[in-house]
């Protein structure tokens, strides 16, 4: 067996959906071919049981007991050849199903890493993270269909081939009533779907709800409320309930109909061939098989409306896709070299604000509205366009990895992710436990990492929600000091942490930070009286600069700022 | 993956609610059975008259009725049909009352957790089992418990129509048990913990990709792109190894389980056709029966492929009966506070056993005081908020109120006395109205808008289009989460405590806005008492006495004032707050 996940997925082809579909099944073409070719022997073994059936009964009636030995025998082999192309169909599924999946996974990071900044402004999260939560599914589906559905497509044809070869009017009776049946129980699906669709959408708001709860539990317990939202879950509780009873009665119906349409066909065959047992047109024992026949086709038929519903679906799957990879990342960078990789990068400046940020410094911007300092750093650290030099080049001519790599802007929306606390904050994977240790101590989150049972070999929960806002924070700093960027951009570091806290990390930042080139932008006083120079932005503008006292006693815009309105 | 926090019910616990479940609903439940064992007594007659047909076309008889036979098997699967409809209209019906039942019964038991079980457990654990397991079981109730009884019904009749058809037709059969028991045994043994190991591995895969997607913008500003590649890569290698091993365990039993059908099909044939040969048993004995047999084999591969989610939705069940498991923290003593006096006496607390976070505090609060608290992170100051609004109760010394102790107040006693706001906010699914309503049900609208106007929020409420009543909560009008805590100090108003624990209640509110916030919230609170966990120094200002809390001890006690004029930590710390000295 194959294993996955492959090292590199390729590129696909995104320029449609089937494109897309046909790219992920050309992958695998060897696997899938195979697998088809075990689904057909798999169905046929099965399509051949009620000839050799018929055989048996005969042989019976006839009371020759070597026949109907040699005839169950053969019922026996056709067992066995089931159950080994069946498992052997079901294991090549399982792989095509997994590796459409898994690429389908593989490209889709791969694009999301590629987008990087440009992809929470084109794209909703919902949008994306469907595809890991139904879109891959529905791809494997499609797939996984592709092979069962020509297995039987080929059986029906070959039922269909042999009733027609012992006697024209039986054959015909099946060739029709076979896709009768399968159209007859359409009118069915559409309002199944359609009710189905309300259950799910209801049961998604009780899921919600549900979530909602337990997120706001505190609350609830904290000053009551318990008896309103026990009240209104089970409203909503049982209006699912009504939804899944308005479900069932279609799907009864459905039921009830994929018993009665076959049946019909049964009843029909076996009228039929009755008559011509009778007439001596056929054996007793062929007239078993023909009921055989009819109950077995059942069985291709449910699949084959199954196949028409999975590859709807897959295709629906495969253009959500496509949508997602077609997207190109809004910033693009230059191909300049900007020279000595070692050598410290001249002043970051920025036209628009007048912003300058000299190498080697701890610099402090106090903008009067946390919206300036915002935009302001994400035009320093190209994130958005805008007049920006570096040492006199202009960022937008240096590629876009090497210029992260030089500048780092570290905001409270980014996110800390899954895995060991260790790797989590030294992600470069470079600093030693020594400077994991100054960086904990910088940032004072030490006393964090002290009441994890495990240390440093904490599992960080998902977007760390395991520690507080305050936590967070704290931990946030401490990665952004162990990536090392010659310069680093640093937006409201500590807005969440206490005063306490707030003027320790104040007091270390420098030391931390020595020698390479910072920007804060914070309001604290705390941390603006511990920088070598302070820039005050007012309405997108520099309007003073200095260090903290002076500023204080010379710009009264910038006293209002930071010590808010307290005199 | 969250750690488990909370406890799990035992088998014997989920047996006797699944029984007590099953016949709470005698009479659907029988309505059900019966219709199901009506459509598969139905569903016997075709080759029950089809044997009887060969038989007589063996013999040559040639007074046999086609017309009417053909037409009876008509008439009987249309039968069949209509008992189906309604068999399956009935048993989905009554899950769906079951499972509405299930789930009321959860969140009921959520609700009713004990306060400090909130506190302490974070919410992950209970996040997982309203999510998955919740659905983990509607899967089971609704389609693995129906579909297993469906087919213990219609193969039980199946069994006794082989044996009515001859006793000794269903000997043959017999060969196949030991073969279908032992394999299904050795792969339920199995399949549960693998099963449960390839949907952890590729929840964490789906997850890791939501994370990289919602992170997208961080993982670029910190080149990981190539480390989220190789994470993906490593989630599907994990997810691939766990679904290996599943697909390992399907090898051997769908082949042996497969083999375990044909069999009795090859020996009813085999056997009977001999024993017809040697005229014990009649041709259309044998047909029938072989025919029977045939149709034993889909409720078997029904009952077969369902148990393993049974397994699952028991485990589901275990975890979110568990949630009742947790042994109330709160023993209500008689005694009713005399006054509104807080008072701290000695008290120590540790989260894990031997490692202290209050080393033996005593504090006086006055009635109608501002009391600050500041200190370093991990100094303990959020505990003994928690101890003061009587979440938890202390490890030694006391908390008491009007000289009783919180933690013997029951919990809608204790509502009217303390309450504590904490950083942590959140903004309910519904209206602005209902979030407030919360605290007091009767609140009248101009109620809510004085508790909103002294929060300053009244001014962007009154904004939005449909004022109270704009539906906020996920996906809906967005909230800040400045404006989240700010509608937490709203209800905090409306409840009206005497006593108010602010745990940085404030910190995420813009700097100049919070202060003016703290001023018009005094306003209101004029004569209550609140405790503030300070985050930003003015409120320590405002206040009439600050407790500088280090290392779970109170350091530094008195007024602003005082402190300052005492020069120790808590001066210095103002100082270069306040940028007046050095």
């Amino acid at each position: 067996m194959r294993t996955l996940p492959v090292a590199d997925p390729g590129i696909p082809d995104a320029r449609g959906p089937l494109r897309y579909l046909w790219w992920v099944a050309r992958g695998q073409g060897s696997t899938m071919l195979a697998g088809v070719g075990l689904a057909v022997l798999w169905w046929l073994g099965q399509a051949l049981v009620p000839a050799a059936l018929g055989k048996a009964v005969d042989a019976m009636a006839q009371r020759d007991a070597d026949t109907l030995i040699r005839w169950s025998a053969v019922v026996l082999g056709l067992g066995v050849l089931q159950a080994v192309a069946g498992v052997m169909r079901h294991r090549f599924a399982v792989v095509t199903w997994l590796s459409a999946a898994y690429r389908t996974v593989q490209v889709t990071v791969r694009q999301a890493t590629r987008l990087g900044a440009t992809l929470p402004k084109r794209l909703s999260t919902g949008e994306v993270v469907s595809v890991g939560n139904s879109d891959i599914a529905h791809i494997g589906n499609a797939m996984d269909i592709l092979l069962r559905g020509t297995g039987a497509a080929v059986a029906v044809v070959a039922v269909t081939v042999i009733l027609i070869a012992t006697s024209v009017p039986l054959g015909l009776v099946v060739l029709i009533g076979v896709p009768l049946m399968a159209a007859a129980v359409g009118p069915l699906l559409k309002p199944l779907h359609r009710r189905q669709h309300a259950q799910r959408d209801l049961q998604g708001d009780l899921a919600t709800r549900a979530a909602d709860i337990v997120a706001g539990l505190r609350v609830l317990r904290g000053i009551g409320g318990e008896q309103v939202f026990a009240a209104r879950y089970r409203e909503e509780s049982q209006r699912v309930r009504q939804a899944g009873v308005r479900v069932a009665s279609v799907e009864s119906l459905l039921e009830g109909a994929q018993v009665l349409l076959p049946g019909v066909l049964i009843a029909c065959v076996t009228w039929l061939g009755a008559h011509f047992a009778l007439e001596g047109r056929i054996t007793p024992g062929q007239l078993v098989a023909f009921y055989g026949y009819a109950v077995f086709l059942i069985a291709p038929l449910r699949t084959l409306t199954e196949a028409a519903d999975k590859l709807t679906k897959g295709h629906v799957a495969a253009r959500r896709v496509c949508r997602i990879l077609s997207l190109e990342p809004e910033i693009t960078g230059g191909d300049r070299r900007s020279g000595d990789p070692h050598a410290l990068p001249g002043t970051l400046r920025d036209g628009e604000s007048g912003v300058e940020v000299r190498p080697g410094r701890l610099t402090a911007l106090a903008a009067a509205t946390p919206e300036d300092a915002i935009a302001i750093a994400d035009r320093l650290g190209r994130f958005a366009p805008g007049d920006v030099t570096l040492g006199g080049t202009p960022l937008a001519e240096l590629p876009i990895a090497e210029l992260r790599r030089h500048i780092l802007v570290a905001d409270n929306g980014a996110r800390l992710f899954t895995g060991r606390l260790r790797d989590e904050l030294d992600v470069r994977g470079t600093a030693t436990d020594e400077d994991v240790r100054q960086a904990l101590y910088a940032s004072c989150a030490e006393d964090i990492v002290a009441a994890l049972p495990e240390g440093l070999d904490a599992h960080v929960a998902e977007s760390g929600r395991e520690f507080s806002g305050g936590q967070q924070q704290r931990l946030r700093l401490t990665r952004a000091l162990l990536a090392d960027a010659e310069i680093l951009i640093l937006v409201e570091p500590t807005s969440a942490v206490d005063a306490h806290t707030e003027a320790r990390v104040a007091g270390r930042l420098g030391k931390a930070r020595a020698g390479r080139t910072t920007l804060v932008c914070t309001t604290s006083p705390l941390v603006l009286d511990r920088a070598d120079h302070v820039l005050y932005v007012e309405d997108g503008v520099v309007r003073a600069q200095g260090t903290h006292r002076e500023l204080l006693d010379g710009a009264p815009g910038y006293r209002a700022t930071v010590t808010r309105g307290e005199g | 993956m969250a750690r488990e926090i909370l406890p799990v019910a035992d088998r014997a616990q989920v047996r006797a609610y699944a029984r007590r479940l099953t016949l709470k609903y005698p009479r659907e439940l029988g309505l059900a059975l019966a219709l199901h064992a009506l459509a598969a007594i139905a569903g016997l007659v075709a080759p029950r008259m089809l044997g009887d047909l060969v038989d007589g076309l063996a013999k040559g008889r040639a007074d046999l009725h086609v017309d009417t036979v053909a037409l009876a098997i008509a008439v009987f699967v249309a039968a069949q049909a209509v008992l189906v409809r309604f068999a399956v209209y009935a048993s989905s019906r009554l899950g769906e009352k079951v499972l509405a039942e299930l789930r009321e019964d959860f969140v009921g038991r959520v609700l009713a957790l004990p306060l400090s079980t909130v506190e302490r457990a974070g919410s992950g654990d209970l996040i997982t089992r309203t999510s998955r397991d919740v659905d983990a079981l509607s899967r089971s109730v609704r389609h693995a418990v129906p579909e297993t009884l469906i087919a213990v019904v219609t193969g039980a009749f199946v069994v006794g129509a082989v044996i009515l058809v001859g006793p000794v037709m269903a000997v043959p059969s017999l060969v196949a048990v030991p073969l279908l028991w032992g394999a299904t045994r050795w792969y339920l043994n199995r399949a549960r913990d693998g099963y449960l190991r390839e949907n952890a591995a590729y929840a964490d895969m789906t997850e890791g990709l939501a994370e990289t997607v919602e992170g997208a913008r961080t993982i670029e500003a910190l080149g990981l792109e190539a480390r989220r590649r190789a994470r993906t890569d490593r989630d599907i290698a994990r997810s691939f190894a766990a679904e290996r091993y599943t697909l390992g365990l399907r090898m051997v039993w769908f082949p042996a389980v497969e083999f375990g059908y044909v069999v009795p099909v090859v020996a009813t044939l085999l056997i009977g056709g001999l024993l017809s040969i040697e005229g014990w048993v009649t041709v259309a004995q044998v047909t029938t029966a072989t025919l029977y047999v045939q149709q034993l084999i889909d409720p078997l591969d029904r009952l077969l492929s369902w148990v393993d989610e049974l397994q699952v939705g028991g485990a589901s069940m275990a975890r979110l009966l568990g949630v009742a498991n947790v042994p109330d923290d709160r023993v209500a003593g008689d005694a009713r506070p005399v006054g509104e006096e807080l008072k701290v006496s000695g008290v120590r607390y540790a989260y894990r056993e031997g490692h202290d976070v209050l080393h033996g505090i005593d504090l006086d609060v006055r009635p109608g005081e501002r009391l600050a608290m500041v200190g370093p992170s991990g100094a303990g100051k959020s505990t003994l908020g928690r101890l003061i609004a009587g979440v938890h109760a202390p490890a030694s010394g006391s908390v008491t109120v009007g000289g009783v102790p919180l933690a013997e107040l029951p919990l809608a006693e204790l509502r009217g006395h303390v309450a504590l706001v904490t950083q942590e906010h959140h903004v309910f699914r519904g209206t602005l109205r209902d979030n407030l309503l919360i605290a007091r049900p009767d609140a009248s609208d101009a109620e809510m808008r004085r508790a909103l106007e002294a929060v300053d929020a009244w001014e962007w409420v009154a904004a939005l289009p449909e004022g109270l009543d704009s539906a906020v909560g996920s996906g809906r009008t967005a909230i800040s989460p400045a404006q989240a805590q700010q509608l937490a100090l709203a209800r905090l108003v409306l409840a009206d405590p005497h006593t108010l624990v602010l745990d940085e209640a404030t910190s995420l509110i813009d700097p100049r806005a919070a202060r003016h916030l703290e001023r018009s919230l005094a306003a209101v609170l004029d004569g209550r008492t609140v405790i503030a966990i300070a985050h930003r120094l003015y409120t320590a200002h405002d206040a009439d006495r600050v407790a500088v809390v280090e290392d779970g001890r109170v350091s530094e006690l008195g007024s602003h004032d005082e402190l300052v004029a005492a020069g120790g930590a808590y001066a210095a710390l103002w100082d270069s707050w306040h940028g007046t000295a050095r």
